[in-house]
């Protein structure tokens, strides 16, 4: 009973044409059957109540199903409306359909319980739920058979019954105490599920106990006078007829509540006029997210921007946001002309919403473009004040760098040579050996400490890229790389020269990056300019697992292109090599 | 002939300290950084130490902090091949006896700085 039923499209709607072509021929079997005698004189009017009731449902439950395919609430209601059906047979005055109506008698009770405790997605929500409500089938399946196995019904309120089929031996003993049970147990759950339903409503938020309570109050109605008739049923066989009759006429309404609960359509309409009304007065920061929060009845309601460029999730003020972070709290994402553009992070509640939730969305959606564009702009403003700060950093660090590169090679070495120098003038008299001993060595300082200064000006910028531009400057480079390096293209024409910078060091960073982490065989370096557009590529086939993160070579290198308006990106799977790619404008 | 104590990261420097000053002192010891100059100062206890600013480990200044706060301390000089002027303020707080560019160290430079 309880598995889902999935159906799409054509499928669903010939499934539900099929629902109510059988719930049509269900209710005119009925009607031949009271027209022709076949039913007690005594239970006739029990008979049409019961046929009426499976009717509501059969129709409520196809309406759900259709508006809202992925909810097992529909399917339920259907199912239950045509077990309302078979309990009609009791009335019957054959031996077949009377017994087959007794032994369905009670599974509407059982039903009705499931359904009020999983409205209003139609699922059981804990375990406590799935025990209570198992334990309610089997109570109305398995000791209702059990009963009717010890009760032969010749004087049941005098009622000239047929044969029951599943008859053993009459044990009227028995046949109470298991009916007594039944019902014990069954009252016990009924309590239980009208607990599980006031806790639930406590810590509902509005929006879920506007849809919670018709449902929880009309279900709870019908299954207090079931209660209520079938504890008279003994003492008080007028009184529990009664109250039978006004809980199949309750039974009968609750299929309204179930749909009022699951479209709040009227409201729907309500609310998506006024959220028309309300963005005309076009709101400021920040107002649409109350707006939305008002109409959709969900305080808690929170509004996030999609920026496609660094595909991420912004607040109103752009700064970075995981909608996904509470699993609690249920995300629709907003499309705009095929694009994506915001999400609304709320109460799973509103998912039960959907049509309403489409409504304020499309209503609302040049506002909230409006919202992304601002919160788009807040984000790159807050990516450009850190990526100033983090270029200022790291040419401060370049330059402490250079200091000591500076102090510990060249400088330490004309120190040291300046140190021989003076020695040697005091020495060229007395000891002329020795003196052209320190001449030589100092001639070996010289040498180092120029070797070591050409070095650092290279460093600093290479000359050749100046002279000669990138292919020249690329080859030098890539000469020295002590990983083989291919190099595929390069543009031979020059180019604007901060781009031609930006991707020399694209290529060089990447290099030392390789030499130093990877532990690759070969290394392939491709540039192309198509379309204005200079695509500088390097790959490796080592380890992977570079990190763009704070402080690496690679944030710098991230902020660089950025700031020629280009974009990094560094591709590195674990033991899949690294790909280093940046864009940038070459017009 | 006095003794002294050559600390300095760099052996060329060392040797060229080494042989710039033999002629008027008697050089006991070289250490290469700050804690092996603590360790030879305490061991060989050289009048002067003669002591680089930037050294791998710990700073000159608080290796001649450290050295000030023994019993008879040695005469500590300063040498860096970076200016004076960078120093100033450490140089006037420390105990410090004098200050030498590297490439003015000669005898005659260390002993009219600790005369």
């Amino acid at each position: 009973v309880t598995s889902a039923i999935y159906l799409q499209g054509r499928d669903l709607r010939g499934a539900a044409l099929a629902c109510a072509l059988a719930a049509a021929a269900a209710a005119t079997a009925a009607g031949v059957a009271l027209a022709t005698g076949q039913v007690r004189a005594t239970t006739t009017a029990l008979a049409v109540t019961t046929v009426v009731a499976g009717c509501t449902w059969v129709a409520g439950g196809i309406t759900a199903w259709l508006r809202q395919p992925e909810n097992r609430t529909g399917p339920l209601m259907t199912i239950t409306g045509f077990v309302l059906f078979a309990s009609a047979l009791a009335q019957a005055n054959r031996a077949l359909p009377f017994t087959l109506g007794l032994v369905v008698a009670a599974w509407p009770a059982a039903l009705v319980g499931h359904l009020v405790l999983a409205f209003p997605d139609g699922r059981l929500h804990s375990r406590a739920e799935r025990v209570v409500i198992g334990l309610a089938y089997l109570d109305v399946v398995v000791l209702q058979v059990l009963m009717l196995m010890f009760m032969g019904f010749e004087h049941v309120n005098g009622c000239p019954c047929p044969r029951n089929l599943l008859f053993v031996r009459d044990d009227m003993g028995l046949h109470s105490l298991l009916m007594g049970t039944e019902r014990a147990i069954g009252f016990a759950l009924a309590v239980a599920v009208f607990v599980m339903l006031v806790r639930r409503l406590r810590s509902a938020s509005a929006p879920m106990r506007r849809a919670i309570v018709p449902v929880a109050s009309t279900g709870l109605l019908t299954l207090g006078l079931y209660a209520v008739s079938a504890a008279t049923a003994n003492s008080a066989p007028a009184l529990s007829r009664g109250f039978g009759a006004a809980s199949g006429a309750a039974l009968a309404i609750i299929p309204v509540a179930f749909l009022a609960g699951l479209f709040n359509a009227r409201l729907a309409r309500a609310g998506v006029s006024d959220l028309l009304v309300e963005l005309q007065r076009m709101p400021g920061p920040g107002q649409l997210r109350e707006a939305l929060a008002r109409v959709l009845g969900d305080r808690s309601l929170e509004l996030v921007y999609w920026i496609p460029e660094t595909e991420a999730w912004v607040g109103i003020n752009g700064q970075p946001v995981d909608p996904y972070a509470e699993p609690e709290r249920a995300v629709t994402v907003l499309d705009r002309g095929g694009r994506r553009i915001a999400a609304l992070v709320h109460d799973p509640a509103l998912r039960e919403r959907q049509e309403l939730l489409d409504a304020v969305s499309t209503a609302a959606g040049l506002s909230l473009e409006n919202e992304r564009l601002q919160a788009e702009l807040r984000a790159q403003l807050d990516e450009l004040t850190d990526s100033r700060a983090r270029i200022v950093e790291a040419g401060d660090r370049a330059r402490q760098r250079l200091e000591r590169n500076l102090h510990d090679g060249a400088q330490q070495r004309f120190v040291a040579l300046s140190m021989a120098l003076g020695l040697m003038e005091s020495r060229l008299r007395s000891d002329p050996e020795g003196a052209a001993e320190l001449l030589s060595s100092a001639r070996e300082d010289l040498r180092q400490g120029l070797d070591e200064l050409r070095e650092l000006a290279r460093g600093l910028h290479p000359a050749v890229l100046t002279e000669r531009g990138l292919a020249a400057a690329l080859e030098a480079l890539t000469a020295g790389s002590p990983v083989p390096v291919t190099i595929l293209a390069i543009p031979e024409e020059r180019l604007p020269e901060n781009i031609e910078a930006t991707a020399y060091f694209v290529v060089a960073e990447a290099l030392t990056n390789v030499a130093r982490y990877a532990s690759a065989t070969r290394v392939t370096v491709d540039i192309r300019c198509d379309g204005g557009k200079l695509a500088v590529e390097v790959r490796d086939d080592g380890i992977g697992g570079a990190e763009a993160g704070a402080g690496s070579g690679l944030r710098g290198l991230a902020d660089r292109v950025a700031a020629v308006e280009g974009r990094l990106s560094v591709k590195s799977p674990r033991g899949g090599g690294t790909t280093v790619r940046a864009e940038m404008p070459c017009a | 002939m006095r003794t002294v104590l050559i600390v300095d990261d760099h052996a060329s420097v060392r040797a060229i300290a080494r042989a710039a000053l033999g002629a008027a002192f008697s050089v006991v010891g070289e250490a290469a950084d700050g804690s092996e100059a603590l360790v030879l100062a305490r061991q060989l206890r050289p009048d002067v130490v003669l002591l680089d600013v930037q050294l791998p480990d710990i700073d000159g200044f608080a290796v001649a902090a450290a050295l000030a706060a023994d019993d008879d301390p040695p005469v500590v000089v300063m040498m860096s091949s970076r200016d004076r002027a960078q120093f100033e303020p450490s140089l006037r707080e420390s105990r410090v006896r004098a200050f030498i560019p590297k490439e003015r160290l000669s005898a005659s430079a260390l002993a009219d700085a600790i005369a």
